[in-house]
């Protein structure tokens, strides 16, 4: 015990200062947990220089904490779904959203097929590759202030598109890569639509119910009711071979339509930051670093084309809203972080664990998060000058 | 005046307000109470940050701009013109031991060291009333005196049953 708990230590007083490196460079913590995880991970890589760092091992701990990680990261997404700006936007959130979707998971699956990947594997790489990071891009309209502008419609927008789809992708994924042959693949899906269905017509139609088990005046049996719901329905999910994130997300939704919104923001966000910053530490933990010299050549293909794909669909939904060219640009820069979601689909990849899945993919993925979350913050500093540029470019 | 509601996820609610113009204010209200305020002078221009408050900070400005904000002044602080002295109202109800005699009779200075400085009887306000004047039910004596005077006097005035 006295060993697990100091391990535990270690590794959260490692996020900690991570994080505080991270605030003091003005740079997004996502990164800083992943490379602290590197850093203290069973690879070691600066031990060879001669920097002595404790070792936190990849254990049962960790993963636990990393797993509770990912189903809070997607219950709050789902929480946050706004189902009512949805509708009332449909049309050009679906416009946007289907252009994003076409442009950036288009390019990364040829790029994964340009590399002779399999056909999963090349799925794997377009979602990673697609979905921008909520957490890094929110923050960022906020720190620029565009959040008041007009660019923040049409982002908000292909990010709630991306949430649904995300939600969608993961469930397919999940079954699909549980599966072997094909007929097992289709049972698992089966499997999967029918408990997330059960789940979302119990969410709907249940919100009355929701709203009296969640009624108590004491925050600590409310904090204890939210997580105990979540990570019950999370473990029913995985057992039953359903992705536990997006059990988890269809469970958020069906509360965001309680009046306990607020609270659960309130209360239960701290836990979800705690779990979420394990979470991307573990990833770095979990990383053979030694591998990306491998995939060098594939990362360098992917944070140029996918920034570009970024760029490309961010200005042409800026124009589906009706934005002038400076700020249809600010659209594509604004999308160019890629984050959390990126790591929840390849922590799947992950679990499935073969060919490029288990090796390959993580080590890539780690790669591309790292530099296109730095990547992504630059531009967006930067997006006066850029946008000044390409004025002047196009005379 | 329109409102535009838009939801941000993961940060809170943002609100647009058009002051007339082509401006807009847009406040930014986050989960943790936080809010942001942001001015647009029109729509083509960059939205500029006023400033930000804490959730306590802001119902306190909003308060006060809504005009419903009222924040009772330590007396301790108050510099009043009369030293210690301070001026109140006081009913006559119908039980008072006071109605239907003189000021000279009710003795109110001698007992109480406060003076009558006015009695308002309905519309009506008689200033500086003289010592033949008769305390009515339903006058409103207005009383100059220190705190302790001022509440001998009102003990004077209460009806003795209540």
């Amino acid at each position: 015990m006295a060993e697990l708990l100091l391990e535990l230590g270690i590794a959260v007083a490692a996020i900690a200062v991570a994080g505080a490196v991270a605030g003091r460079l003005g740079l997004s913590v996502i990164p800083a947990y992943i490379v602290a995880g590197v850093l203290l991970g069973p690879a070691q890589p600066l031990a060879r220089f001669g920097v002595p760092l404790p070792v936190v091992a990849y254990g049962e701990v960790v993963q636990l904490l990393a797993e509770l990680g990912i189903v809070f990261l997607l219950f709050f997404l789902g929480l946050e779904f706004s189902v009512d700006q949805l509708l009332r936007d449909r049309r050009k959130i679906t416009t946007v959203g289907l252009i994003d979707f076409a442009v950036n998971f288009g390019i990364g699956a040829a790029i994964g097929l340009a590399f002779g990947w399999t056909l999963l594997e090349t799925v794997f790489l377009a979602g990673l590759v697609y979905i921008s990071s909520s957490a890094i891009v929110t923050k960022s309209l906020i720190e620029t202030g565009w959040i008041a502008n007009d660019e923040s419609g049409p982002i908000l927008g292909t990010l709630v598109f991306e949430d649904i789809l995300i939600a969608v992708y993961l469930a397919l994924l999940a079954a699909v890569a549980n599966g072997g042959s094909l007929r097992e693949a289709g049972v698992s899906v089966g499997v999967a639509f029918l408990f997330l269905g059960g789940l979302t017509v119990a969410a709907w139609y249940g919100s009355g119910w929701f709203e009296r088990l969640f009624t108590t005046s004491s925050d600590e049996l409310f904090v204890l009711r939210v997580v105990g719901l979540t990570t019950l329905v999370a473990g029913a999910a995985l057992a039953l071979g359903v992705s536990e994130a997006v059990a988890a997300f269809f469970l958020g939704t069906g509360l965001s339509q309680t009046s306990h919104v607020e609270r659960i923001e309130h209360l239960v966000s701290p836990a979800r930051d705690l779990f979420a910053a394990v979470f991307f530490f573990a990833i770095g933990l979990s990383t053979d670093v030694t591998l990306l010299a491998g995939v060098a050549g594939l990362l360098a293909v992917a944070v140029v084309a996918t920034t570009l794909g970024k760029l490309v669909s961010g200005t042409l939904s800026g124009r589906v809203y009706g934005l002038d060219r400076r700020r249809s640009l600010r659209v594509g820069l604004g999308l160019v972080p890629r984050g959390e979601f990126s790591l929840v689909i390849v922590a799947l990849a992950t679990g499935v664990g073969t060919g490029r899945l288990g090796s390959v993919l993580p080590a890539f993925a780690v790669g591309y998060v790292l530099v296109m979350s730095v990547v992504g913050s630059l531009l967006v500093g930067r997006a006066d000058s850029i946008t000044d540029a390409v004025a002047a470019v196009r005379g | 005046m329109t409102v535009y509601e838009t939801d941000v996820p993961g940060v809170g609610k943002k609100f647009e307000v058009e002051i007339g113009g082509g401006e807009r204010l847009v406040l930014l209200l986050h989960h943790d109470g936080k809010r942001e305020v942001f001015y647009k002078p029109d729509s083509e221009s960059d939205a500029e940050r006023l400033f930000t408050l804490n959730g306590q900070l802001a119902r306190e400005v909003g308060a006060i701009l809504q005009g419903a904000y009222f924040q009772p002044v330590e007396t301790d602080e108050v510099e009043v013109p009369l030293g210690e002295a301070i001026i109140e109202w006081l009913d006559v109800s119908e039980g008072s031991p006071l109605v239907d005699q003189t000021l000279a009779e009710a003795g109110v200075r001698k007992q109480t060291g406060a003076s009558i400085i006015a009695i308002q009887r309905g519309s009506d306000t008689v200033p500086n009333p003289g010592p033949e004047e008769t305390i009515g039910a339903g006058d409103i004596l207005v009383t100059l005196g220190t705190r302790d005077e001022q509440s001998a006097v009102e003990s004077l005035v209460t009806p003795d049953d209540g």
